[in-house]
């Protein structure tokens, strides 16, 4: 069918509606006398540790006077993240908090933000430029802690399941290697099998079950990269009937994980301190926007977190 | 007429063996190869594991048929598992409103999905890749991006057995055993082949083409809301980020299983068996410890190689 003469007409007046509309809402909220803009892209609001750190950016940010703070949520996608930092330099923010969404991936946005001048500051993770401050915690030393609890609950002897995050993932690449440090710490200690559960409990629970079939017997503890997956692998054994046989450890201390431990299910998790990095991105990001030096690198330790110590975090 | 018959019936048989010919292979090479796979814990383990997927291939079934697709699958099963667990806390209601309201939020997204594509005239592709973004928006807004945990022990007792049968595995059964019977069965059930097969002619014959479609959607919707309370009684949780790719292994479950992608020919025996090939190479990748990057490699290998497979031995 041939376009009728309103059918031409419909796409460019439909066009000029959009960009209108687009320019409207883009037009910068013109700047009061020393306000300090920062734009935060948060790795993935949907996954329960990154929510909590995010909060705390946005809640710490509205605490500070003259600071105002854009939120912005990448969904994992390191491709939508490099365009929200973009977006950023465009505005001419003062400086820009990333919470990487991948080691590599994610490292064209520091690269352009540094090129444009602006101070860029990574939370949580890192990418493989370095940004002008990092704050975070060193997950090799999470992966030791959650092993060294089952290599000490086991007597340094027995067969251990690992599930792990997304491969690749800053995250999982430190969590492994600091388990593998205890592994060879402990000879007798003897990693049964390992695969990835993609950070997501479904997966890590199919996994579970599957394992439970080939391996039955053989294993005594089960190490997942996070919490989420160390749910999945709970549920597997609970319903098996065998997680009395086995312990369970997580990694990052999320509220389910942590009533779990309180009930006595979980028999661990390793508690990093999301309130902690996300305030320290902000102090970072408002010192950097004012030009006053910066600590380059400040770690904030994780804690093993038994039913013993629980009520500490517990709030 | 009988000869035309015939052919398409002969065809249609060798279609389902080249299936099970693909997954008896593969069983058998599990059992040889794995002390673990042919127990009966374990091939419960497996059923367990396909029934999500497996009502979602049923449900995505009926869509194809009329030669339509249906990408928000997976979106929709996270939206409807989070509006499920949002009213299914201990002491809230009885167990029947959360199940309900996880089936209609589906139902809803599938008659949306439906009335852009007959009435919007939006092609099936671009109303459902709209719907998969805005189910999973939906999805972090009702949640606050956060996990809804604390559910009602009722509901998530529905991941546990009865008579010694899981229930997510009972209600796939009913599922595709009705659906099989309503395509062979009913008026409605031909003439979504007829819709997919050639819609002008469908019309001609006096079919209501955009019935029949809202229908196919409207019912992909709600078995897409059953799957999300499934999977949210499975995890206990409703989770906003649930769900990824589900309908990239519906779908592929679907086509193994000899259906059409451009519509008129399928069937739910043949969606059943792609969903258990799918389901049987995951299963026994991980009991072979293969490792997590040839896994991937492997999967794809075997899914291609068996639709090859069987069109091969469909043409000749």
């Amino acid at each position: 069918m041939r376009p009728t003469p309103t059918h031409t007409l419909r796409l460019p007046l439909l066009a000029c509606l959009v960009l209108g509309l687009a320019v409207v809402g883009c037009k910068p909220v013109a700047r009061k006398d020393g306000e300090i803009r920062l734009g935060f892209s948060s790795r993935d609001l949907s996954a329960e540790y990154t929510a909590k750190m995010s909060e705390a950016v946005v809640a710490h940010a509205a605490t500070l006077p003259n600071v105002k703070l854009t939120m912005v949520d990448a969904q994992a996608d390191a491709q939508k993240q490099i365009s929200q930092v973009e977006n950023f330099i465009a505005q001419k923010v003062d400086a820009i908090i990333l919470n990487p969404c991948e080691l590599e991936a994610s490292t064209p946005a520091v690269d352009r933000a540094k090129a444009a001048g602006i101070p860029i500051i990574l939370v949580n993770q890192v990418t493989k430029s370095t940004g002008d401050a990092y704050i975070g915690s060193n997950d090799v030393e999470a992966g030791r802690i959650a092993m060294e609890a089952i290599a000490k609950q086991l007597n340094g002897q027995g067969g251990v399941l690992m599930i792990h995050g997304i491969m690749g993932t800053s995250a999982q690449l430190q969590r492994e290697a600091g388990a593998k440090e205890v592994f060879a710490k402990y000879p007798s200690l003897k990693l049964i099998d390992q695969q990835t559960a993609s950070w997501d409990r479904a997966k890590a629970m199919a996994l579970t079950e599957n394992w439970i079939q080939a391996h039955r017997g053989k294993f005594s503890a089960i190490f997942a990269h996070n919490d989420e997956m160390a749910m999945g692998a709970l549920l597997a054994l609970e319903r098996a009937g065998i997680k009395k046989a086995v312990y369970v450890i997580g990694i990052d201390a999320i509220a389910q994980a942590l009533s779990a431990v309180k009930e006595g299910r979980l028999d661990a998790t390793v508690f990093q301190d999301a309130v902690g990095q996300g305030k320290g991105s902000v102090e970072a990001a408002v010192h950097l926007a004012k030009k006053q030096p910066c600590t380059k690198e400040t770690m904030i330790p994780f804690r093993l977190v038994t039913r013993e110590n629980l009520s500490e975090f517990l709030k | 007429m009988t000869s035309l018959r015939t052919i398409l019936f002969d065809r249609h048989i060798l279609q389902r063996y080249g299936i099970i010919i693909v997954l008896l292979f593969i069983a058998t090479v599990l059992s040889l190869a794995t002390d673990s796979f042919a127990t009966s814990a374990n091939l419960t383990n497996v059923a367990r594991q396909v029934s999500i997927n497996g009502i979602l291939a049923v449900g995505v079934t009926f869509v194809l048929l009329t030669g339509g697709v249906d990408l928000s699958l997976g979106s929709v099963v996270a939206l409807s598992g989070v509006a499920c667990a949002l009213c299914a806390h201990p002491g809230q209601f009885p167990v029947i409103v959360p199940i309900t309201v996880g089936v209609l939020t589906g139902g809803l997204c599938g008659a949306v999905n439906g009335w852009l594509v007959t009435h919007g005239k939006i092609a099936p592709f671009i109303v459902t890749l709209g719907m998969m973004t805005i189910a999973r928006g939906g999805a972090l807004i009702l949640s606050e991006g956060k996990p809804i945990a604390n559910m009602m022990p009722a509901l998530t007792n529905l991941a546990g057995d009865l008579a010694g049968i899981p229930i997510a595995v009972l209600c796939f059964g009913l599922v595709a055993g009705g659906s099989s019977y309503f395509l062979n069965n009913f008026r409605l059930g031909r003439h979504l082949y007829a819709v997919g097969g050639n819609e002008p002619a469908a019309r001609a014959a006096g079919i209501s083409v955009h019935s029949v479609k809202n229908f196919a959607y409207l019912f992909c919707g709600l078995l897409t809301g059953l799957a999300g309370v499934v999977l949210a009684a499975r995890i206990t949780t409703g989770q906003p980020n649930a769900g990824q790719a589900y309908e990239l292994d519906a779908i592929a479950a679907v086509v193994i299983g000899g259906t059409s992608l451009s519509g008129g020919y399928g069937t739910i025996r043949g969606t059943v068996l792609g969903v258990l090939l799918i389901g049987v190479i995951n299963n026994g990748l991980d009991l072979m410890g293969v490792s997590s990057y040839y896994q991937a490699l492997i999967k794809g290998v075997i899914i291609v190689g068996a639709v090859w497979l069987d069109r091969r031995q469909a043409r000749s």
